[in-house]
């Protein structure tokens, strides 16, 4: 890699260092002609995907030259440990700044008005479903909720940037991506009511969404699972010659777990068109980036496993926007993995479960939800833009939160699926076993009903 | 299906028995343990060759068909895959990197979208770190998104079992913590004509399966075998010799033990056995086993995996609540001991056929 052409990191090698890291790419294990063993040229790998395989070089005695399969690099004779580049690492992309001014307007992606009130009110409609089904939860309503606040640039910027069809592979903090898909709110409440109208008939709890109609993969529970089957989805959707991308969301924590490591390096290996997309939040529950990794963030781990990466400012959509539909565009026409580490603040509490104050301070969380919040940067944007006003923001909080509200009532309302759904889906077909077990509860039933809450249940 | 076909009878070696016929004849039948023919003995090794089904079936299937692992590329670790590659190229038949999590996880993903994934685990000693992948995500992919989304067309295989000097991390057999979870299917075959058929049904399954190998068997077992490609049904025991006084169950290689205990016990003891090869773990076979041992009243269970918590438990427990007033005695389990797989002491670990007679005998005069 780099690291062993610029030998070691003066301030020279740092320079250098920085520079390449600004288009970190893959061209250090693309493949070298096979008469060439010479250093990697550092500026033909750069945007175009080499040849995957790494071919046998050929084998010759007589050049002083490695000759080891495993690795294309150079010979050194002097002894010195690469530093890991943590002080300054890789840097942010951003499109807007704090106020929601664009700083480059080469940068600037020029969306049409409608498509950005898409997003705003995307991001509105999504923050104000949070807040009422947080409240919902400590009223006892519904058992859990997970909130976004905070996060909803990240969400609404990369699905604008996708194709209806690429395929989501999610956590459990992307509920934008799918109110973006115009997910109804009847269908986000059904599912953290488990009521009849739960597509996922009540077997989860709240915030597992999933959508085959908006290709949206139902949410697990544990961490990063996902991030190994969206390689797979990806290599699938390859096959297929689909023109699809698959996007797989994790977050910073998740990135610790052996899956991610796998994922990575199937997708990077087997040449699997999909992005990953590292939502860096600063948390997983209490545990604060510092003691979630020591290296310079998700996004220094892709060149570790040959994969184009990026960090960008999630709070800005546009950048986000940018990045997602550059690595998309490229991903496809590649087929190879691209890498997008949003760096952005979990401004909520993990879950309704957790009470981040006993963790972190008040302060901290206030500052990005008075300074540098997604929302508000995209409102000013907007305002600049004469695109909306104090009038129109009333108005939409009004109608956002009666939306809202309705929905919630209906789903409040409505029964939950008929007990039988205990039992189906385990197989495709109802085993012989399972069939009994199915019988022997409802003739339980029929004694002991009164102790169950069959009132709440479809008959 | 060309390429499942091709894989089941990759489990063996072939011998070319010349023009003609469309089955090939394969060396031997079953074998029990510890009688492997040594490797061409007496024959014309030339004469020796790869099995070739796919060379002899129509090819109109899916092409969405994939087999994955490490080192399938090349023809795999006990040669199940050779050929594959040349035949149906590189984006089908490929090497992934050594991390069985991966391998499961990214095959759960290509059944995802409704592609068929056949992932290699190299042992099945090694299908741990896939035990998240398969019985968090594989298994409860349907159940959790209200049949929103799928996996099943996932087939997973492994070899399994002893081998004879695998020791600790090449003997295991694992299905007993597969059992505990809903939502898969774990099968295991006694001969290249039965993995022929399950696997086909394996890989056909609309839920995902898990498939083991006897390792042994690769070598050992020789059966004549069908080109063309036929199904055995899943969950479906099979009575392979009525008898009326003993019921013994096992599945994979056990089955030739305990069948020959089933001579030794009409021969020395004068006793009918009714043997049964499970084939099937979960869901499996209740009612025959059932009506097995309502007509014998005595039932026999044995498998390699050690005692505690291993499969027979389960098959004890269903049977004595179905059957208690059948049963003339205790049900027996004669299995591997409490302990990991040893490597000299393997012989002494087997629950071989003496063990499996002795413990017949208890029943008999119990």
């Amino acid at each position: 890699m780099a690291y062993c052409s610029c030998g070691g990191l003066g301030f020279g090698g740092w320079l250098y260092l920085r520079i390449w890291i600004t288009f970190i790419g893959t061209c250090s294990t693309s493949v070298l002609p096979a008469a060439s063993l010479r250093s990697p040229d550092l500026s033909t790998g750069l945007g175009t995907k080499q040849h995957p395989q790494r071919q046998q070089q050929r084998f010759s005695s007589l050049d002083d030259k490695p000759q080891f399969p495993g690795a294309s690099a150079e010979f050194i004779d002097k002894l010195e440990f690469i530093q890991p580049n943590v002080i300054s690492g890789i840097p942010i992309y951003r499109v807007m700044d704090r106020q929601g001014q664009i700083i480059n307007p080469s940068e600037d992606p020029n969306l049409p008005q409608e498509k950005v009130l898409k997003f705003y009110k995307s991001m509105t409609l999504l923050n104000t479903m949070d807040r009422i089904l947080y409240e919902s939860q400590r009223q006892g309503r519904i058992s859990f909720y997970m909130t976004n606040y905070g996060e909803e640039g990240t969400h609404v910027g990369s699905a604008a940037a996708l194709d209806n069809t690429d395929l989501v592979f999610g956590q459990y903090r992307e509920a934008g991506v799918l109110m973006y898909r115009d997910y109804p709110l009847e269908l986000f409440m059904a599912q953290c009511y488990g009521n009849v109208s739960d597509l996922g008939k009540g077997r989860q709890m709240p915030v597992h969404y999933g959508c085959k109609e908006r290709h949206f993969v139902t949410i697990s529970s544990p961490l990063a699972t996902q991030i190994p089957q969206a390689v797979g989805a990806a290599y699938a959707a390859k096959r297929a010659n689909a023109n699809r991308v698959v996007i797989c969301y994790f977050g910073e924590g998740a990135a610790s777990e052996g899956d991610a490591h796998a994922g990575f390096n199937f997708a990077a290996t087997l040449e699997c068109p999909i992005i990953f997309f590292c939502r860096n939040n600063g948390y997983a529950i209490s545990t604060p980036t510092s003691e979630q990794y020591r290296g310079d963030g998700i996004a220094a781990r892709g060149p570790g496993y040959g994969i184009m990466s990026i960090r960008v400012d999630g709070n800005d959509v546009f950048a986000v926007y940018n990045a997602t539909k550059e690595a998309r565009r490229r991903a496809v026409a590649e087929n190879q993995p691209f890498l997008i580490e949003a760096m952005t603040y979990r401004i909520g509490h993990h879950s309704t479960s957790d009470d981040s104050s006993a963790y972190r301070s008040v302060d901290e969380v206030n500052y990005w939800d008075k300074q540098d919040h997604p929302i508000s940067r995209l409102r000013h944007y907007l305002q600049s833009r004469g695109w909306w006003d104090d009038e129109q923001e009333k108005d939409w909080r009004k109608q956002s939160r009666k939306k809202v509200m309705e929905a919630f009532e209906q789903a409040e309302r409505k029964p939950k699926p008929n007990f039988s759904l205990l039992f189906s889906d385990v197989y495709q077909e109802m085993p012989a076993q399972l069939r009994k077990q199915q019988e022997s509860l409802a003739r339980h039933l029929q004694t002991y009903g009164e102790h169950y809450p069959l009132d709440h249940f479809e008959k | 299906m060309a390429v499942a076909a091709a894989i089941a009878c990759r489990l063996l070696r072939l011998r070319a028995a010349g023009a003609g016929g469309h089955w090939r004849r394969l060396r031997g039948a079953g074998l029990p343990r510890g009688f492997l023919q040594p490797a061409s003995a007496g024959e014309d090794a030339a004469q020796w060759r790869r099995v070739a089904h796919f060379t002899f079936q129509p090819d109109p299937e899916p092409l969405e068909y994939v087999i994955f692992g490490e080192d399938v590329a090349f023809g795999g670790v006990f040669r199940c895959t050779v050929g594959l590659r040349d035949k149906y190229g590189k984006d089908r038949v490929f090497n992934t990197p050594l991390c069985e999590q991966g391998i499961v996880g990214f095959g759960i993903g290509i059944a995802v979208t409704g592609a068929t994934a056949i992932a290699e685990i190299q042992f099945a000693d090694y299908i741990f770190p896939a035990f998240d992948q398969i019985v968090n995500e594989a298994a409860k992919y349907r159940y959790r998104s209200g049949d929103l989304f799928n996996c099943g067309s996932l087939t997973i295989r492994a070899p399994w079992g002893c081998v004879g000097h695998g020791a600790v991390y090449h003997s295991q057999s694992p299905e007993a913590f597969f059992a505990h979870c809903p939502g898969i299917k774990v099968v295991v075959p006694r001969s290249p004509f039965q993995a022929k058929g399950l696997l086909l049904s394996c890989i056909e399954d609309k839920n995902p399966c898990i498939f083991f190998e006897p390792k042994i068997l690769y070598r050992a077992a020789v059966e004549q075998v069908p080109v063309e490609p036929y199904n055995i049904p899943l969950s479906q025991a099979e009575v392979i010799q009525e008898g009326s006084d003993v019921t013994l169950v096992a599945w994979g290689t056990q089955v030739h033990v305990i069948r020959e205990v089933a001579s030794m016990a009409q021969e020395k003891l004068g006793v009918s056995c009714e043997v049964i090869d499970l084939r099937t773990i979960i869901p499996w076979d209740v009612d025959t086993v059932c009506k097995s041992v309502i007509k014998t009243g005595r039932l026999l269970v044995s498998h390699e995996a050690p005692l505690t918590g291993g499969f027979a438990s389960e098959i004890s427990s269903t049977v004595q609540e179905e059957c208690f007033l059948n049963l003339e005695a205790p049900i027996s389990r004669v299995c591997g001991y409490d302990t990991p797989f040893p490597h000299v002491f393997e012989p002494f670990y087997i629950p071989d056929k003496w063990k499996c007679y002795d413990a017949l005998r208890k029943m008999i005069n119990y």
